[in-house]
C-alpha cells in the first residue's frame, strides 16, 4: 500500500501546484481572485459545489451514521439534498436578480445595503463565523485522526492538521477561488470514485443486496426502520433536518458564493440538477459502508471501524486511494468555507484594492489557524457537529430572505432578533438553557419564531423606494 | 405559453413540497417496521430513493419551467 500512497500522494500534490500556478496566472484583478471572473460554467460548477457540500462528513460520517442508526440515514441527508437543489432554482434566481441590482461582493453587505445599517452584515458574519470554523475543524480533525490511526508513527494529529491546513492555505492564497473550483472537481471526482469502488468490494462480500440486506436483518433489525436502535430518527429530528440542510445554500457563503459566480441562471439550474444526481450517487454507496460495518463490526469504535472498511478489508491501490480521497474531501469543503469567509470579511472592509486584497489574505491565514486551533480541540462526532453547524448557520435564512425578497428596508429589528436566537442557540448547545422547550427542539423553535417574526417585521416596514 | 409555464412551475412546486410532505408520513417511515422490502431493499429506503430521485427530477422540470430559465 505504500508505494500506492506514495504514487497517488505526489501526483495529487503536483496537480494541485498545477491547478494552483495555472489559475495565478489568469488572476487579472481582485474580482477574479475573490469571484473567479464571475463567469462559472455548468459542469465546473456542479463540481464545486458538490464537493464543498459532500465532505469527509459523507465518506466517514455517513456510513457510521447508517452503521450505528440505520435507514433514517437516507431521509436524514438524501431527501433534504433533494429539497435543497430543488431550492436553489427558486432562490438562485432571486438573489442572482438581486445581485445584479447592486454590485456584489458578499452576503455580509448585501444585507447591509438590503437593511440599511451595519449591524445585519456583522451578525451574518459573527453566525457564519462561530459555525463554519467548527465544522471546517471537525472535517480536519476526523482525517487527521484517521491518518494518525493509519500511520501512528509518522506524525501526530496535530501534525497531520498542520499539514492540511498548510496545503489548503497555500493553494487558495496563490489562485483564488478559480484554483479551490478546479482543485475541488478534480476532489469530487476522487471521492465518487473512492466511495464507488469500495462499496462495491463491501457488495461483493455479501454477494449482492439482497444477502447485505437479511445479514443486516439478522444482525439488527432495527437499522431497517426509523427511528433506528438509538430512537434518533424521530419526525422532528428528520423535519428539523430536511430544514436546516435545505436552507445551507442560502445561509453558507461558500455554497451562496457559487450560485452569484454561475455565467446565467441556466447553468445555476443545471448546477442544481447535477449536484441533485451527483448527492444520490455518493451517499447510496455509504449505505452499503455502513452495513457492512453494521454486520462486520457492530461494535468497533468510529475511527476503527472507518480504518477497517476504508483501507484494512481493501486491496492496497484501494487502500491508498481512499487516503487520497479523504484528505481531497476535507480539503474541497474546508478550503472553499475559509476563502469563503475572507470573501464576507473583504465585503466588511473598505478601502484602496491593494489594501484590502492583503487584509482579506490575512484573513484567510486567520480563519485557517482558527480552523487548526478548533480541529486539535473538538470531539469526534462528524455529523452531529455538522448538523450543530447547518442549524446554526440556518437561524440566518429568514434575514437572507427578507434582503433577497423584500424591497423594503426594515431597519435592525430582524438582525437584532437573529443575534438573539444565535446567543439563545448557542447556550442550549452549552448546556445553560434547556435543548427543547414545550417537547420542540430550540433549533426547530428558533428558526419558525425567527421566519414568522421576519415576515411581521416586513410587512408593517416601509418601501424603499417610498422612503427615498 | 408563459401563462401555461407560470402555471405548471407552481404545480412542480405543490409536487416537490407534497414529495416532502410525504416523507414524514408513514408511507415513508412507518416506525418499527421495514416491509413491504423490493428487491431486499426496506422500505424506508426504496421509498426514500424515489423521494429523492423524484425532487431531482422535479428540479429539472422546474428548471425548464422557471420565469428565468430563459433569460441571460
Amino acid at each position: 500500500m505504500t508505494k500506492w500512497i506514495i504514487l497517488f500522494s505526489i501526483l495529487y500534490l503536483g496537480l494541485l501546484v498545477y491547478i494552483s500556478l495555472r489559475s495565478k496566472k489568469k488572476v487579472k484583478s481582485p474580482v477574479d481572485y475573490i469571484f473567479a471572473g464571475s463567469n462559472i460554467g455548468s459542469a465546473l460548477g456542479f463540481m464545486t459545489f458538490a464537493a464543498t457540500l459532500f465532505s469527509t462528513f459523507t465518506l466517514m460520517g455517513m456510513p457510521d451514521f447508517f452503521r450505528i442508526n440505520g435507514v433514517g440515514a437516507w431521509i436524514f441527508l438524501a431527501v433534504s439534498d433533494g429539497a435543497l437543489v430543488f431550492l436553489i432554482v427558486w432562490f438562485g434566481f432571486h438573489l442572482r436578480k438581486k445581485v445584479s441590482e447592486k454590485e456584489f461582493s458578499g452576503i455580509s453587505s448585501l444585507l447591509q445595503s438590503s437593511f440599511g445599517n451595519k449591524i445585519a452584515g456583522y451578525v451574518y458574519f459573527a453566525g457564519v463565523f462561530i459555525f463554519l470554523i467548527p465544522y471546517v475543524a471537525i472535517q480536519i480533525r476526523g482525517v487527521s485522526i484517521f491518518l494518525h490511526a493509519t500511520f501512528p508513527a509518522f506524525l501526530p494529529v496535530w501534525g497531520w492538521a498542520l499539514a492540511i491546513v498548510v496545503i489548503m492555505l497555500i493553494y487558495s492564497e496563490i489562485g483564488g477561488l478559480k484554483a479551490i473550483m478546479y482543485a475541488d472537481s478534480f476532489q469530487g471526482l476522487i471521492l465518487l470514485t473512492v466511495i464507488w469502488i469500495i462499496a462495491m468490494n463491501c457488495l461483493r462480500w455479501f454477494d449482492g443486496f439482497e444477502n447485505m440486506f437479511a445479514a443486516v436483518e439478522k444482525a439488527n433489525a432495527a437499522l431497517l426502520s426509523v427511528p433506528g436502535p438509538e430512537g434518533l430518527f424521530n419526525v422532528q429530528f428528520l423535519v428539523a433536518s430536511l430544514l436546516v440542510i435545505m436552507l445551507i445554500p442560502v445561509t453558507q457563503p461558500q455554497l451562496t458564493t457559487r450560485i452569484v459566480v454561475m455565467k446565467n441562471l441556466k447553468e445555476t439550474h443545471k448546477m442544481a440538477i447535477g449536484v441533485g444526481i451527483f448527492a444520490n450517487l455518493i451517499i447510496f454507496p455509504t449505505v452499503i459502508l455502513g452495513y457492512y460495518g453494521a454486520v462486520r463490526y457492530p461494535t468497533e469504535s468510529t475511527a476503527d471501524f472507518i480504518a477497517k472498511v476504508l483501507l484494512f478489508d481493501q486491496p492496497g491501490i484501494v487502500a491508498a486511494l481512499a487516503i487520497i480521497g479523504l484528505v481531497a474531501a476535507a480539503l474541497s469543503t474546508s478550503d472553499s468555507q475559509i476563502f469563503a469567509l475572507g470573501t464576507e470579511f473583504r465585503s466588511l472592509i473598505s478601502g484602496p484594492d491593494r489594501k484590502v486584497m492583503l487584509r482579506t489574505r490575512l484573513a484567510i491565514i486567520f480563519f485557517g489557524i482558527a480552523a487548526l486551533v478548533f480541529s486539535i480541540l473538538s470531539s469526534d462526532e462528524l455529523v452531529m457537529l455538522a448538523r450543530v453547524s447547518f442549524a446554526g448557520t440556518a437561524l440566518l435564512a429568514p434575514m437572507i430572505f427578507t434582503a433577497v425578497f423584500s424591497g423594503k428596508r426594515s431597519g435592525p429589528m430582524i438582525p437584532v432578533a437573529t443575534f438573539a436566537c444565535l446567543v439563545i442557540f448557542i447556550s442550549s448547545l452549552l448546556g445553560w438553557i434547556p435543548d427543547q422547550l414545550f417537547h420542540i427542539r430550540m433549533d426547530l423553535l428558533l428558526l419558525l419564531f425567527l421566519g414568522v417574526f421576519s415576515l411581521l417585521v416586513n410587512l408593517f416596514s416601509r418601501n424603499e423606494t417610498n422612503e427615498k | 405559453m408563459q401563462g401555461i409555464k407560470k402555471y405548471l412551475w407552481y404545480l412542480t412546486i405543490i409536487a416537490a413540497a407534497a414529495l416532502i410532505v410525504i416523507t414524514f408520513t408513514p408511507l415513508v417511515i412507518p416506525f418499527g417496521k421495514h416491509t413491504p422490502a423490493v428487491f431486499g431493499f426496506p422500505r424506508t429506503l426504496w421509498t426514500g430513493i424515489l423521494i429523492s430521485v423524484g425532487l431531482v427530477v422535479l428540479t429539472a422540470i422546474g428548471a425548464i419551467l422557471h420565469r428565468g430559465s430563459n433569460r441571460e
